[in-house]
């Protein structure tokens, strides 16, 4: 009985540990957005406040359109990942990255694969498929990687 | 004439022997085609988490975290009966172990064993890969060391990948580690497995691993320590003290001459087990398809 307590006991400590790392992190997260949030709010209190009368201008944000590199449209690719190919598309919207989704990967492992998907959003946030591959699930990752670079290869200009 | 209904208990104790033999190796086989990578998805859990914490972020609930936690609830309630049933490295170790031991039946040779005092020491041996593989991924160093997994070897055969340039170490040390599964037993399970190192120091309810009826043993009597693949000394009915590196391989259930050993919670069941083994490993493929490995 004795044993089984301790690591009764033990795998309890762990998960609580685990959970409060990650009550911590999130707590931290909301006061740092927070504060950013505040930060610009008495930004434009103060940019109100030293120009009146002028309109706020914070919109006239520079839009230069770079037109990007890419061609608008559906670009596919496909490569080796895993077990096998995986193929994706690529939407270009105004040059940019728009949306990448996998359209086939039949001889990836799903939990593999789901792990690897989170490659996507990285890759439409840094507009550009060079980007890490996800550690843990390096192969799918790379398949990923490497099939939506194919894919804009077609559509560079 | 009347004729005697089909059932597990009526058989005679070599025939039961040999139906637990072929139900394990089917399941076995099954688990081997469809799950094969349980194993490396949950121990991914375990890495994913030593990463996050090295790098400060946060630890998601991520494909890799679930399988870690499925197969560890699954554990703590069946003991280990994933490492003896349903672990694809544990079935490859049986399949080898089993191999050679024909292949020196065949030369009439004697098999080479490992030394029993050795391997009581050698045991340990797999907290510290645990703790080596868990400090490397914490200091963020483990996805340098990509070529060196004989993990990543094995899943990259096993799904019939071959561009191996770049892996000759996870290669040869997995080489050494069939080398060693023909000498003993579950070589890699008892003393090189990460993820048999969570699972020995995870608690185990009683309920459904096995023990034995202490009292009726016979004097002296050691056939189930002999025949267990990590020389367990069992525990007694009722004891909460299942030892961790009890595979519930249940080898030991059909070796005992007084049929003295069965899962505690299976009283009415004696000489039944193999329906018990179905229904566990039903309850196994319903825990991985539910967790979507």
């Amino acid at each position: 009985m004795k044993g089984f307590g301790i690591k009764a006991g033990s795998l309890l400590g762990v998960v609580c540990v685990l959970a409060g790392y990650d009550g911590v992190l999130a707590a931290r997260e909301k006061e740092d957005e927070i504060a950013r949030l505040n930060a610009r709010v008495e930004a434009m209190e103060e940019f109100l406040r030293s120009s009146p009368g002028t309109q706020a201008e914070g919109e006239t944000e520079e839009e230069a359109e770079t037109d990007g590199v890419y061609a608008d449209g559906e670009w596919e690719g496909e490569a080796r990942g895993f077990g096998g190919p995986v193929s994706v598309k690529v939407t270009v919207e105004g040059g940019k990255l728009a949306q990448i989704e996998v359209l086939s990967a039949e001889k990836e492992d799903q939990t593999y694969l789901s792990m690897a998907e989170a490659i996507l959003p990285a890759m439409l946030e840094a507009q550009s498929p060079e980007v890490d591959t996800i550690s843990g699930a390096t192969f799918s990752s790379q398949g990923l990687k490497d099939a939506a670079m194919q894919a804009l290869e077609k559509a560079e200009k | 004439m009347e004729r005697k209904k089909f059932h597990i208990g009526n058989l005679t104790a070599r025939h039961r022997k040999k139906l637990h033999i072929w139900l394990r190796a089917g399941i076995q086989l099954i688990c081997f085609l469809l799950f094969s990578s349980a194993f490396t998805a949950a121990f991914g859990g375990v890495k994913y988490i030593a990463v996050q914490l090295g790098a400060g972020e946060k630890v998601e609930w991520t494909g890799f975290t679930a399988a870690l936690s499925g197969l560890c609830g699954f554990t703590i309630v069946f003991g280990r009966f994933f490492c003896g049933f349903a672990c694809a490295f544990g079935s490859l170790g049986d399949f080898v172990h089993g191999v050679y031991c024909r292949i020196c039946r065949k030369c009439r040779k004697k098999p080479l064993k490992l030394n029993g005092k050795w391997c009581a020491g050698l045991s340990s041996l797999k907290y510290f890969v645990l703790a080596v593989i868990a400090v490397l991924c914490f200091l963020g160093v483990y996805p340098k060391l990509r070529g060196s997994s004989p993990w990543d070897v094995f899943s990259m055969i096993r799904g019939g990948n071959f561009r191996l340039a770049g892996y000759l170490p996870g290669l040869v040390i997995l080489l050494l580690i069939l080398a060693g599964m023909c000498v003993q037993e579950r070589f890699f399970c008892r003393f090189l497995c990460p993820m048999g190192a969570v699972f020995s120091m995870l608690p185990v309810l009683p309920v459904f691993s096995l023990s034995r009826n202490r009292e009726t043993c016979a004097p002296r009597c050691s056939a189930c320590t002999g025949r267990c693949p990590s020389d367990i000394q069992l525990p007694a009915d009722g004891s909460y003290e299942t030892p961790g590196d009890c595979f519930q391989c249940q080898k030991c259930v059909d070796t005992c001459p007084k049929q003295n050993i069965h899962c505690q919670g299976e009283e009415g069941l004696r000489g039944n087990e193999a329906w018990f083994t179905v229904v566990r490993s039903g309850i196994f493929i319903a825990v991985c398809i539910w967790i979507g490995i």
